[in-house]
């Protein structure tokens, strides 16, 4: 049972590298406008985008342009999140009844584990930095990121990180998937005791595991020190958008965060390997905890901060207005950073630490309930009495908030220490943080996906499928958890494979819930590749009419100008390579003027007559 | 220089970080007044510790972030946030340079504050 299980998701894991090479391969056709379209451009030398781009795939390994980069991220984010996805239906198959009917309990434990660490390290984290990455620059005004080139290496280091925190599941002989769950507690994660964790599959999966934190780390200095020193005169703090301050704060805390769950994986490798006693010595298991959490509660703000951002840049452009309160916004951003790094031992109310100690951990998560709430609170205010579009990114970002006030009004009371007692290791928790990272961060992500579509591919999804998506999603997400946050309080323990008759029911509820998201995700990825590859094209810089209610922003400008440059040039072939040049230098220059692009002046006044 | 940068209404944006300041100042008192568990060193001092470590940090980058948020309020142009490099995008309120317009600053700040609140 256990090796089939493993046989359908290997194939499964082959075919979709397969799909994907192959959609690589045709975009890259599409984009790197070669006038020989379809002559098999593996990087042949005459071939070029523009002047410093070779073309073909050659062009995806070599690339430091901030926009590539985020692509390349946003398809390796978008790849592992149907890993992840898939890994989760089989979970849920499996729970449809309380026997072990599918596969085994071991196997549940691995894929447990590896849908835990592949949603939040190899999604949640690379997603974001593919908005960041793509837009940051062009919404600050800046050429490109501050260090290109790290840029550049700080992806690269993720697909060798994936295949290792998958090692475990490839068919190498003797080697097991970890089942550790994402928290690594030791003395599990030590190998100690009968259990089968001291398996080479653990290690591999530790080492991937650092690895995709080395490369946060290089993305988030490399943040930082474009925010700081790469903006444009004109982008002043007071003028610098809520998305790139999410992003800052979101680098600060990983710059503290990341490097210290490197330090503890490194001893736990130790721990393992050469036979150091950090965390097999009296304490050392709380000790694990201790680091894990100081790591682990800021990743989760760290996860959750950039959405943030993305529904507060998004959401006024479809309420007609500008967002409530902004900077009310970006003060709260800064106190979740801080405080975030005070809250920590709140997953760790049950292990018999000091009362004392206990209770002033409670005290400053209560405290950073209330910046999340005033955010809450100014997206609802923003919307009040607003002019409001329900087009498919809107229908996110609301979901987002809807999303998140269950999610966070159940953490709030998994704050408090009496009801933590009770409820800690149950469903209900799983229920919390799902909501907040399938209901608020995917969703934010989806927004933001929908949102700039057409700037990233040139191009108009299909808006029915999208709705389609966002309901289903909805009404998934909330099936699904809230249905967890029920069984949590009938006492359903988390993390196992079976479970007892009486909560079938929900359990089997639950399943339908995450069968519904799965059908909800293949038209996402259905519309998303076909539209991307045939949807009608944009012709309108400002697709979504922010110029109406004077909303556009930069990223919008600077897309508006690389279609009037294509346009203005005329010439089917001379058009598209001047697209493309234009776009080189339209980048240095989305802070001045467009006169140095040769010739432009029409677009310089079409771009200021239209807004 | 600081009361100009932390005029009326920097301080009112600043509220919404007072607000858990307060909150962890309440607990800061509360366990000292109602104290069941009795005083350690160490215990006593970590449970401090973790209040006022959060409070000072969360109190200077509030300052901190403030004083260049508004500070560059009062020395640059200010736009809608991510509008600056717009080219005709209208600036929320214009240069502030000379004396003499400070009471058309503080004029154009209600009208913006106001704009902010019923637009
Ligand atoms: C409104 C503020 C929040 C509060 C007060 C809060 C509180 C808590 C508490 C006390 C727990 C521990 C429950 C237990 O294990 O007994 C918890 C678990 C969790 N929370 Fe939150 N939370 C908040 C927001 C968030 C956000 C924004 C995220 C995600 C971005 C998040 C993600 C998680 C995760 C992943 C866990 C489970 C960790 C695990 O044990 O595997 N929470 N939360
Ligand atoms: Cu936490």
């Amino acid at each position: 049972m256990e090796v089939n299980g493993q046989l359908v998701l290997t194939v499964l894991m082959g075919l979709f590298l397969i799909a994907v090479a192959a959609w690589l391969a045709r975009v890259e056709n599409w984009r790197s406008y070669t006038p020989l379209a379809g002559a098999g451009a593996v990087g042949s030398t005459e071939q070029y985008v523009s002047e410093e781009k070779p073309s073909g795939v050659i062009r995806w390994l070599t690339t430091v342009d901030h926009k590539d980069i985020g692509i390349l991220y946003g398809a390796y984010g978008l790849i592992a999140f149907v890993v992840g996805g898939l890994m989760v239906v089989v979970m849920r198959l499996e729970l449809a009844d309380p026997a072990s009917t599918l596969i085994s309990n071991t196997f549940y434990n691995s894929l447990l584990t590896s849908h835990g660490i592949t949603m939040l390290f190899l999604f949640g984290t690379p997603i974001i930095a593919a908005f960041s990455n793509y837009f940051i620059p062009l919404l600050i005004g800046a050429d490109d990121m501050a260090f290109p080139r790290i840029n550049a290496i700080a992806f690269w280091l993720l697909p060798p990180a994936a295949l290792l925190i998958w090692a475990g599941f490839f068919p190498i002989p003797d080697v097991i998937p970890a089942q550790t769950a994402w928290t690594m507690y030791t003395p599990l994660s030590a190998g100690v005791g009968s259990g089968n964790q001291m398996n080479a599959g653990v290690d591999l999966m530790l080492l991937g595991l650092h690895l995709s934190g080395v490369s946060a780390t290089m993305g988030a200095i490399n943040f930082i020190a474009t925010i700081f020193t790469e903006r444009n005169e004109k982008v002043s703090w007071a003028n610098l958008d809520i998305f790139s301050w999410t992003i800052l704060t979101q680098s600060g805390l990983i710059l503290f965060a990341f490097p210290l769950l490197g330090s503890a994986i490194l001893m736990l490798l130790l721990d393992r390997n050469f036979d150091t006693m950090f965390f097999a010595v009296e304490g050392g298991a709380i000790l694990w905890q201790h680091l894990f959490w100081f790591f682990g509660h800021p990743e989760v703000y760290i996860l959750v901060l950039p959405p943030m951002g993305l529904v507060s840049l998004i959401l006024p452009r479809f309420a007609g207005r500008r967002l409530f309160g902004f900077k009310f916004v970006v003060y709260s951003t800064l106190a979740i950073g801080v405080l975030s790094f005070g809250v920590w031992a709140h997953h760790m109310f049950a292990t018999g630490m000091d009362p004392r100690l206990r209770a002033s951990f409670m005290a400053v998560s209560m405290a950073i309930a209330i910046p999340s709430a005033v955010k809450t609170f100014n997206w609802i205010t923003t919307m009040w009495n607003g002019k409001i579009r329900l087009t498919t990114p809107m229908l996110f970002c609301i979901g987002f908030v809807s999303n998140f006030i269950i999610g966070g009004v159940t953490g709030v009371f998994l704050a408090s220490i009496p009801v933590d007692l009770v409820l800690h290791d149950t469903y209900y928790v799983v229920g919390h943080f799902h909501y907040i990272v399938m209901g608020a961060i995917a969703f934010a992500g989806f927004a933001g996906l929908y949102y700039w579509f057409p700037i990233y591919t040139g191009r108009m999804y299909q808006t029915t499928l999208g709705k389609w998506h966002f309901w289903l999603s909805m009404v998934g997400t909330n099936l699904t958890f809230f249905v967890m946050v029920l069984l949590g309080y009938g006492g359903m323990p988390r993390r196992y494979a079976t479970y007892l008759p009486e909560f079938a029911t929900l359990h089997q509820i639950a399943t339908v819930g995450a069968l519904i998201l799965f059908v909800a995700q293949v038209i996402f990825v259905w519309n998303f590749v076909q539209s991307w590859l045939e949807g009608p094209k944009v012709e309108d810089g400002d697709p979504w009419d922010l110029a109406d209610d004077d909303l556009v922003t930069s990223e919008w400008h600077w897309f508006d100008r690389k279609l009037q440059t294509a346009i203005a040039d005329g010439g089917e072939e001379e058009a598209e390579l001047a697209t493309d040049g234009g776009e080189r230098i339209d980048d240095s220059q989305s802070t001045s003027d467009v006169s140095s692009d040769g010739g432009d002046p029409v677009a310089e006044t079409d771009a200021t007559s239209d807004e | 220089m600081a009361s100009k940068t932390f005029d009326k209404d920097t301080m009112l944006d600043l509220t919404v970080n007072m607000v858990p300041l307060v909150i962890i100042l309440f607990f800061v008192v509360g366990f000292s007044v109602f104290n069941p568990f009795g005083f350690e060193s160490l215990a006593s001092g970590l449970q401090y510790g973790i209040l006022i470590g959060s409070f000072v940090l969360l109190a200077a980058l509030t300052y901190l972030s403030g004083k260049a948020i508004a500070g560059s309020e009062k020395t640059d142009t200010v736009y809608l946030p991510g509008q600056a490099t717009v080219p005709g995008a209208t600036p929320l309120h214009g240069e502030h340079e000379d004396a003499a317009a400070e009471i058309e600053e503080s004029a154009d700040a209600e009208a913006v504050e106001s704009a902010e609140g019923t637009a």
